[in-house]
Order: structure tokens, then sequence, then C-alpha cells
């Protein structure tokens, strides 16, 4: 992201940095942001739970949150391989390549994922 | 006097039942001096008479011995040569000791002089006067000398028949150590006391009292019938004078027209050390689930267990075991080194001679014991040990769906649900661009 020519008054931020986000990412990557906050939120919600009401059991508890934090690594890795900034870096993968192995890794993960949630 | 004798025996005969036996066996070798052995004709022959195959050896007759390779060769001795201070060579207090351990029963008269088997008796915890101090009471007033005392007898009593007549009792009494495994049978009367008669000296008393530090030998503390039933299960009676086992005690009248318990009183301390009466069996045991009837090597914490143990009382009139559900303090244990369960086994009403108890295993594993140690005065002492397993519930074996982790079910069921979606969307918008490109293209 390219850096302001001249600094924003503090309350403004956030504006300006939400400005500065929706102005210069495509749909793509607010897409994918979009999965990841909900990943987040989830995650967050379940840490809570556990920590405030019970953790038990505690394999459930380690299968949901650790669903959430793999999903989010899985994603993430996919955001950096497809965004275009990041074209010199990732030359031999090809977004198509990129979210095979996103997929393939997901599908991996959430066969773990049940078996460790009973 | 002859017919009274006969009228006894058939009293002793008709209320003792005429072929009762032994629990253990039916041989018994009776030591006595050959010239009194029919001074005890009463008793014996009463023995004789219920199956019991006596034979008769005085004390320094070679044969028969007492064990044989290493074998008792009879199921029940009778001591009755207190007197003897020489025995034969395989009678001495050491085989006697050994009878024990090898189940045979024992009665063993003892008698004011000194003799191998007064220092016998201390090794039962059994501590006896100096030599030459039998028991003697001037009360009650009566005939005769004041060393052959009328001893009423407890009137309930789980040895004793109830409510016999007083005993004749003459002899020397003991004193009762602490051990647990002694059961008093016949105590002295309150006003009794040792005292040197024939050829005892008071100085020894006074003496021997002092060192002993529990005072003379005096009052109803004292022993003077005392059984003795070893770990193994073998009983041993200590008496204080075989003459109460005498034909003269058991026709001489207690008062005008009473006549003494003696012979009834020999009956049933005999029944008593011969495994006749008080004695149990643990028939078997069985464990097995709640609400179910297989018995299981091994349980699973938490689970609901039955104990169920099946007890037998010997019945000598009928030479048979019987279920037997009397025992109202039975315990049972569940122990891995500590008692982790200690819990009433009561009687099932409807069954007889069992008894039962459930409870849960403890959230704990290892490997478990059912102990029965059941140890009460008088009666055959019921152990028995089961060894189990109680082992972690299985991975399977473990509550499945529970309320609490819904939101973790939710957490990873929506993750997958958003990752399909998401790759749905994904591919979708893919082809979209294309088309959108394709379309730029032209």
């Amino acid at each position: 992201m390219a850096p302001k020519s001249s600094p924003p008054a503090a309350s403004n931020v956030v504006h300006s940095l939400w400005k500065a986000y929706s102005d210069q990412t495509s749909d793509r990557m607010k897409f994918i942001d979009a999965f990841l906050v909900f990943l987040m939120l989830s995650g967050v919600a379940q840490f809570l739970y556990c920590v405030l009401v019970t953790d038990y059991p505690f394999n459930a508890f380690l299968a949901g949150f650790s669903s959430n934090v793999g999903q989010f690594v899985l994603t993430a890795s996919l955001r950096s391989q497809v965004n275009p900034e990041n074209k010199n870096e990732f030359k031999e993968v090809s977004p198509e390549r990129a979210f095979a192995d996103f997929a393939l890794g997901s599908i991996v993960l959430h066969f773990f994922v049940y078996n460790f949630l009973g | 006097m002859v017919y009274l004798r006969s009228l006894l025996f058939l009293i002793a005969g008709f209320a003792t039942g005429l072929n009762a036996k032994s629990s253990t066996g039916d041989s018994v070798l009776v030591i006595v001096e050959p010239k009194q052995q029919d001074n005890y004709s009463l008793f014996l022959n009463g023995l004789k008479k219920q199956g019991y195959d006596l034979t008769f050896r005085a004390p320094k007759a070679e044969a028969p011995v007492v064990i044989e390779y290493d074998d008792p060769t009879f199921a029940h001795v009778i001591l009755l040569a207190s007197e003897n201070k020489v025995f034969a060579k395989d009678i001495t207090p050491q085989s006697l000791v050994e009878l024990l351990g090898k189940k045979t029963n024992l009665i063993i008269a003892l008698s004011p002089k000194q003799t191998p088997l007064s220092s016998l008796a201390a090794e039962f915890s059994l501590t006896l006067p100096p030599p030459g101090t039998p028991l003697i009471s001037y009360f009650p007033k009566r005939e005769g000398p004041p060393s052959v005392i009328p001893v009423s007898v407890p009137a309930t009593h789980s040895i004793l028949s109830e409510n016999l007549h007083p005993v004749w009792f003459s002899g020397v009494p003991h004193s009762l150590g602490n051990n647990p495994l002694l059961v008093p049978i016949l105590r002295a009367p309150a006003e009794s006391f040792a005292a040197e008669t024939d050829g005892g000296s008071p100085d020894a008393l006074v003496d021997a009292a002092e060192r002993g530090g529990e005072g003379l030998w005096a009052g109803s503390q004292l022993g003077l019938v005392t059984g003795f039933q070893t770990l193994d299960g073998s009983r041993v009676t200590w008496v204080g004078g075989a003459a109460i086992f005498s034909d003269e005690y058991a026709t001489k009248e207690v008062s005008k027209g009473v006549p003494s318990g003696n012979l009834q009183f020999a009956r049933d301390v005999a029944k008593w050390t011969f495994q006749e009466s008080n004695v149990l069996r643990i028939d078997r045991t069985t464990h097995n689930l709640v609400n179910s009837t297989k018995s299981l090597e091994q349980y699973t914490t938490n689970d609901q267990i039955v104990y169920s143990a099946y007890i037998s009382k010997y019945d000598s009139k009928t030479s048979t075991w019987a279920p037997y559900s009397g025992i109202k303090d039975l315990q049972l244990e569940f122990t891995m080194l500590d008692p982790h369960i200690r819990t009433a086994l009561l009687p099932v009403p409807g069954v007889p001679g069992k008894y039962s108890a459930a409870f849960r295993a403890p959230d704990r594993h290892g490997v478990f014991k059912f102990l029965i140690n059941y140890k009460r005065k008088g009666l055959t002492s019921l152990q028995s040990s089961t060894t189990v397993a109680v082992v972690p519930p299985r991975h399977d074996g473990y509550p499945r769906f529970l309320s609490a982790a819904w939101p973790y079910y939710t957490g990873a069921i929506s993750t997958s649900v958003a990752f399909f979606l998401f790759s749905a969307m994904w591919l979708a918008g893919d082809s979209h661009e294309k088309r959108a490109k394709g379309h730029k293209a032209e």
C-alpha cells in the first residue's frame, strides 16, 4: 500500500486506512479478507468460550479452534500467492495451482478436525 | 448312682443328637493315664456316641504318634493328663503347636503343678499363677474343700448352650493377655482367687504377682476355660483343670435337686473346639455389573458393581453345610493398597446365605481387590480376596456429543461450510472474470 503524502489527523487514521484499503484492494482480495475476518472472529469466540465457560471436552475445543487457525493459515497463504502484487515472488505458482494447494490442504485439515472433534 | 448316670446319658444323647460329627474329621486321640480313663467316661462315651472315633494313649506310651511323616494322625487331640511332667518324646509343646498349624484341634487341661504344658500356655497369652496355687473360693457356703468351686455360666454365650446350670471347677486359673485370638469361655467367680494350698508358697505368689504387674490372680477377670483360634482356623481350648470333664463333677449336684452343668458344658466346649459349632465358610463369591450377570475381569472407572458372597454354616446335626444369613456386620472392602471403598455386605432377603453389596467403582484406575476379612471371637474367620483390574474408559467409551461442546462443533462445522462456500464462490468468480476478460479481448 502506498503511503499518503500528507499525514492525516489522528481521528482520521482509521477512516483513511479503510478508504485506502477499499480503493486499492481488488475484489478478490477483499473476498479473501472477509473470509479471514470470519475465521478470526470464530476462533476468538471459541477461545473466549473455553476460557470463560468450559474447556471440557478439551479435544473438541482443540479441534474447533485449530480448524479455525489452520484454515486461517491456509487462506492467508492463498491470499499471498494469488495477490498480483506478489507476482514476482511466486513466479512458478499460478493462481490455479495456489487454489488447488489451498483446497487440498483444507480438505486434509478438515479430515483431521472431524476425527478429533468427537 | 448308676441309675442317675444312665439318665444323664440319655438326656445328653437326646440334647445333642446322636450322630453329630465334626466338620474336619472324626478321629480323636485322648491322652490320659489308663487308670484315670474311667473318671471321664461320661464325657468320652458321649463323644463316642456322637460318632467320634476315640483312640486312647497313655502319656508315656510311644504309639500312636501324633504326627507321622509330617502328617497329623488325628483330627483332634484331648490332653487330659494334666499332671504329668514327662510325656512321650513326640508330645512336646513344639509338636502341639505344629499340630495346630496342621489344622488339628486341641483340648488341653492344665493343673496347679508345673508341667511343660503350663509353660506352653504362656505362648497363648495365658498367664498362670506360680505352681501350687489353685483357684479357691469360700463362697457360696458349701460342704467340701474350698478349691472345688461351682462356677455360674454366662446365660448367653455364642459357644455354650443357653441357661446352663453352674459347673463344678477345680484347678488353676489364668489371666488373659490382650491377644485378639483368645475366646474367653468360662470366667472365674468374682469372689475367687488363686492361693497356695498344696505345697505352693505365698511368697512366690506375691513375687509373681508383682513381676506380672497385674496384681494377684483374683476376681472375675480370670479365665478358667479359654479358647484360642489360630490364624489357620484350628482351635485349642485351655481348661484350668481336667476335673471339669470328670464323672464325679458331672453327677455332683450344685444344690439340692439341681444337677451340675458340667456334662453339657464339656459337650459344648468339645463341640466348639472340634469344629462342630460356629464354623462358617465362604462357598463362592461373584461380582458383576449392575443389571448384568456376566462376571468381568476388568471394570471401568465409575462402573456400578455388584459383589455377592455365599456363606454357609456347618450343621453338625446333619453333617452338612447350610446357607447362613445370620451375619449382620459383614463388610466388603474394595482396595488398592488402601480400601477405596468399605461398605456393608448385607444379607439378601429371600436368598439364604447370600450377602450382597452394590457400589460405584472409584474414579481411579489400577489393580483392585474385593476383600472380605471377617474375624470375630469364636467364629471361623472368613477371608476372601478377588483381584480385578479397574481401567479408564476406552477411546470410544467416553460420552459423546456433549451439550457443553456445541460451540466447538458449531465452530468446526461453520468453518467447513464457509470453506466450501468460499471455494464455490472463488471458482464462480474465476470463470466470471475469464468471461469478462474474454469479452474485453473481443
